[in-house]
């Protein structure tokens, strides 16, 4: 193990969760809109409404795929590539990983099995239950992520046994300040980019002219709508997150303000108290910081700007500036999110749990050679993978929504050749989901 | 007492695993050798489709109860098999990709032909190089070497037993999945036991070499995490166990009817070579 294997480890673990956030992010989001839409679909029926369940819906399992990839290779890196954290802190920061992925995980995945291929084989109702438990087990994904998160940011209700650590107050780890305003935050910015997201696709269709003028109409409103209430969540819960950070992480928050004099004083505290050694995060969380500072302040307009404009139907049909704006805005929120991430994450460095752990302790022990083979082997695997994927999203998106294949044999769940008239074609929705 | 639980919670994951998402990697490997012609790859493909996602969630649940209940093993286990682990994700990642995007280009024509065939090309291969690791590591752990990858020639009849083991247990997972000629092409090869039993049989062989394979090798006692994780995660995996198994069984009565083409076409043929 070099010096050179940790910056490899770092870089296909930056890599990977990166990657793995941005997909995550439009999940959670999305899976609320497409959830909201169907509760509507299901309480009023309505053609316009249930064609607009299958599109977005479509939308969201395409992109479904790459978050549970990343995901997986992400969970099995840190006994691959960080065996120190799980030595040190597998008793705190394990048990919310293994909570993740059978309380939420497990359930998410089977429940979405269930809602894709049960599509007119259950009653319309249950159906919507299913896509809620979707939902919700997103979040409580997303919750169990950031209390093993929010613990490395700022260890609580835990204590230092011999070389590990030992939880002595579950509460305390479940109600970590540092997990519940980040868990907010992301929340937030979840829905802004699936609202960004949504609002822009419909601007395209609009635009185009489209047949589909009410579908995408509804659609856009729908996404301007999610996206501004959103932004004030992320904005009020990231206020709170950056109020609390000169108590919690003091030399981010004097990083973050670029105070030299202070970040000064603090190697000088942080090396009396923890030994000899360099304290201060890289420049890049500071910068980091300012772009996600001037993309939300971005955001904040534009969204404000949607908002006064989508409450004009007319606006929403004619206005193909306005429409050209909307798409242009899709990758804003997607910048701002990882942005913060990195901010986030590259503010805590050295640490790993935060004053007990450093990264360069955490790392396995593993050579130089394989760690190059495995960072050599998933980018290029991942990078391919995910231009498929942004591809199929891109051809989703511009395309017809009655060519929709999700959920298409809900409507003539009888065989074509109308064979067994008594007997539904159970077949359907699988073979529909494989192609031709 | 917390200890034995926390082994039996993960053994109980780790076979559900290999019983159920073995049996769809199996079916993965047997894909263009089950299958004559685009049609028929196509219903081999969607015996797999509606179970892959909720098989191979039995494994990341596996990963979590390992790093969960016995954190300092989860390193150990997985640096020791670097190279294994790591082909075992590539495969799983290509496999996954395939069985997901198989059906997101829809066109009759030849860019579609080539997209399903690459989208085949990938489950097959996928399948392989999951077989392979897994074959790989639960030969190093029948000879008794946990976190290591082992080299010797007597390994390699291990390996190609365990993938063999693999293709049989995806074979009799097709048989209860397909139907008419594709059905029988499975049921050939067992003989005529029936597809329930045969299925039975080559899950309790998988469940029993995973059984070994751990005990032999797995360095359980004295891994566990601290007393006070134990506390709080052994309740917490006991109560939610049965909700997991509840969806699962529900998945499994809706989708574990057999897949039928539903064009005149092959139904005809179908009632003739009855």
């Amino acid at each position: 193990m070099t010096s050179e294997t940790l910056e490899l480890a770092r870089l296909q673990f930056a890599l990977t969760a990166g990657a793995h956030f941005l997909f995550v992010a439009l999940t959670l989001g999305l899976a609320t809109i497409v959830a909201c839409i169907q509760l509507r679909a299901t309480i009023r029926p309505s053609p316009v409404h249930s064609r607009m369940v299958r599109f977005w819906g479509q939308l969201y399992v395409i992109n479904y795929a790459m978050g549970i990839l990343t995901g997986l290779v992400m969970e099995l890196q840190f006994g691959l590539s960080w065996s120190g954290l799980t030595h040190f802190a597998g008793n705190v920061f394990g048990g919310a990983l293994a909570m993740e992925t059978l309380v939420a995980f497990f359930i998410e995945s089977t429940f979405l099995g269930l809602w894709i291929f049960g599509w007119g084989r259950m009653n319309r109702w249950l159906h919507l239950a299913v896509i809620g438990v979707v939902t919700l087990t997103a979040y409580a994904s997303a919750y169990w992520i950031l209390v093993a998160n929010g613990f490395m940011q700022n260890p609580v209700g835990a204590e230092i046994h011999g070389d590990s650590l030992v939880l002595t107050d579950v509460s305390a780890v479940l109600t970590n300040e540092s997990s519940i305003a980040a868990f907010w935050h992301i929340l937030g910015g979840a829905l802004v980019t699936a609202g960004v997201l949504v609002a822009g696709v419909s601007a395209y269709h609009l635009r185009r002219r489209t047949p589909h003028t009410e579908l995408f109409g509804r659609s856009l409103r729908i996404g301007v709508y999610t996206a501004l209430p959103a932004l004030f969540i992320s904005v009020t819960s990231g206020g709170i997150q950056l109020s609390r950070l000169e108590d919690i992480q003091p030399m981010k928050a004097a990083t973050f303000s670029d105070d030299s004099v202070r970040v000064g004083a603090l190697e000088v505290e942080m090396a009396e108290q923890l030994g000899a050694g360099d304290y201060s995060p890289p420049g890049l969380a500071r910068v980091a910081a300012l772009v996600m500072l001037v993309v939300f302040a971005l955001l904040f307009m534009l969204l404000m700007l949607n908002g006064l404009l989508a409450a004009s139907r007319w606006m929403i049909v004619r206005a193909r500036a306005w429409h050209w704006l909307l798409m242009a805005m899709i990758p804003l929120p997607y910048i701002a999110m990882i942005s913060g991430w990195v901010f986030r994450e590259v503010g805590r460095q050295p640490w790993v749990v935060y004053e007990m752990l450093t990264v360069s302790d955490a790392v396995s022990d593993v050579s130089d050679t394989a760690m190059r083979m495995s960072l050599l082997t998933f980018s290029v695997l991942f990078g391919v993978l995910i231009i498929v994927t942004l591809w199929l999203m891109a051809r989703h998106a511009r395309s017809d929504p009655d060519s929709v294949a999700l959920g298409s044999t809900a409507e003539h769940s009888v065989p074509e050749d109308g064979g067994d008239a008594d007997r539904p074609d159970r077949s359907g929705a699988v073979l529909t989901f494989v192609g031709r | 007492m917390m200890e034995t639980a926390a082994v039996i919670m993960l053994a109980f994951y780790a076979i559900g695993y290999f019983v159920l998402g073995g049996a769809d990697i199996g079916a993965g490997m047997l894909l263009p050798f089950l299958a004559r012609g685009a049609g028929e790859r196509r219903l081999v493909v969607a015996a797999i489709v509606p179970f892959f996602l909720t098989n191979e969630v039995w494994l990341i649940a596996t990963a979590g109860v390992l790093i969960g209940l016995f954190p300092t093993l989860d390193g150990v286990l997985l640096g020791g098999l670097f190279p294994l682990v790591l082909s075992l994700l590539v495969g799983w990642v290509v496999r996954d990709a395939g069985v997901w995007f198989r059906g997101r280009v829809d066109g009759a024509g030849r860019g579609g032909r080539a997209w399903r065939t690459t989208c085949d090309a990938a489950v097959t291969v996928g399948s392989w190089v999951v077989a392979g690791s897994w074959a790989w590591i639960l030969s190093g752990w029948l000879s008794g070497a946990a976190d290591g990858v082992m080299t010797e020639p007597a390994v390699a009849a291990a390996i190609t037993a365990v993938m063999v083991l693999f293709a049989l247990h995806g074979l009799a997972f097709c048989g209860l999945r397909l139907d008419g000629d594709l059905c029988r092409r499975c049921a050939r090869w067992f003989g005529g036991v029936g597809e329930r039993r045969t299925f039975v049989l080559t899950s309790a062989v998988m469940a029993g070499l995973v059984t070994v394979a751990g005990m032999a090798a797995l360095p359980l006692s004295g891994a566990a995490a601290d007393q006070g994780t134990l506390e709080m995660l052994v309740p917490g995996i006991a109560v939610v166990t049965p909700v997991l198994l509840a969806g699962q069984v529900w998945a499994w009565r809706l989708f574990g009817h057999r897949i039928r083409d539903p064009r005149p076409g092959s139904r005809e043929e179908r009632t003739l070579s009855l």
